[in-house]
């Protein structure tokens, strides 16, 4: 299985096509829910995982609390009391929802490369903290969407494979694992 | 006596003025115990015991504070957690 790797204190990816393929795909979809729809996306609709990410409906013009549960995960509300919540968001939320645009967009443009030279490939001199941060930001969406419990894994395992569940699961536990990797060289120091 | 009083009265208004607000990193089910420990050592520079035993704690007891500060400090620090995708919130320290 494909994983990090690092070699003079340079970190790369080697992926398979389809891996890249995945990756690329719910990048986009996670960019666009974020608002960002400005890019050539690489998935079509007949494409498992092109629902994943669908926005409930479009984005209002002020900053308010998302009504998508992915959303409301990934910009959560900084304070119980919602007026204080409301407050903090109006000030807020466009500098970090900009920034977890700019992470998954610079995750976005590396895997571009491979996946339109459609080969497998090797993300190389890659920025370690910007690929944890937007690996863990798929990991939060996928798990809004699968319902991910502490008894998950237990019942993936339970499902048939031509459960069309499954093979959603099987990303996001993979991407877990991936996360894992990077976590490990970076705890080597 | 008088010095006493002086300083009982001098630490309640300095609580008044300046009430300590407290960042709570909350439990959830996604975020792996190394990256919590890992983004609690980036953040706040603690060493790798103390952010493995605040991560702990968030594991076991469902929340952990883990900064005091001023009401603009905490919000920062909320804020970068944010970006890190940890689930966490400000409030005023005696709510904790």
């Amino acid at each position: 299985m494909s994983a990090f790797s690092r070699e003079d204190g340079i970190y790369s990816l080697d992926l398979t096509i389809d891996e890249a393929h995945i990756l690329i795909n719910l990048v986009e979809q996670l960019l666009e829910l974020l608002g960002e729809g400005d890019f050539n996306h690489h998935y079509d609709e007949s494409d498992p995982f092109a629902q994943l990410m669908a926005q409930l409906k479009a984005a209002p013009e002020e900053v308010v609390v998302p009504e998508d549960p992915v959303l409301l995960r990934l910009l959560p509300n900084a304070y119980a009391d919602p007026e204080a919540a409301a407050d903090f968001r109006r000030y807020t939320e466009p500098t970090l929802r900009g920034k977890k645009k700019r992470t998954l967009a610079q995750v976005r443009s590396a895997l571009e490369i491979i996946v339109d030279e459609d080969r497998a490939g090797v993300v190389d001199d890659l920025d370690s903290e910007v690929w944890l941060m937007a690996i863990n930001d798929l990991r939060l969406a996928l798990s809004v969407r699968l319902e991910i419990n502490p008894e998950s894994f237990e019942l993936f395992e339970a499902l048939a494979d031509e459960e069309p569940q499954k093979a959603i699961y099987a990303v996001y536990f993979w991407l877990g694992w991936l996360q894992e990797s990077l976590l490990n060289l970076l705890a080597q120091g | 006596m008088a010095t006493d009083t002086m300083i009982e009265s001098d630490l309640d208004i300095s609580q008044l003025v300046d009430k300590p607000w407290v960042t709570i990193v909350w439990d959830d089910p996604v975020n792996l115990m190394s990256y919590v420990t890992f983004v609690f050592i980036k953040l706040f520079g603690f060493t790798q015991e103390r952010a493995h035993e605040l991560m702990m704690q968030v594991h076991n007891e469902g929340r952990a504070a883990v900064s005091t500060g001023s009401r603009e400090e905490m919000e920062r620090d909320v804020q970068r957690l944010h970006e890190h995708g940890l689930w966490a919130t400000l409030q005023r320290d005696d709510k904790f």
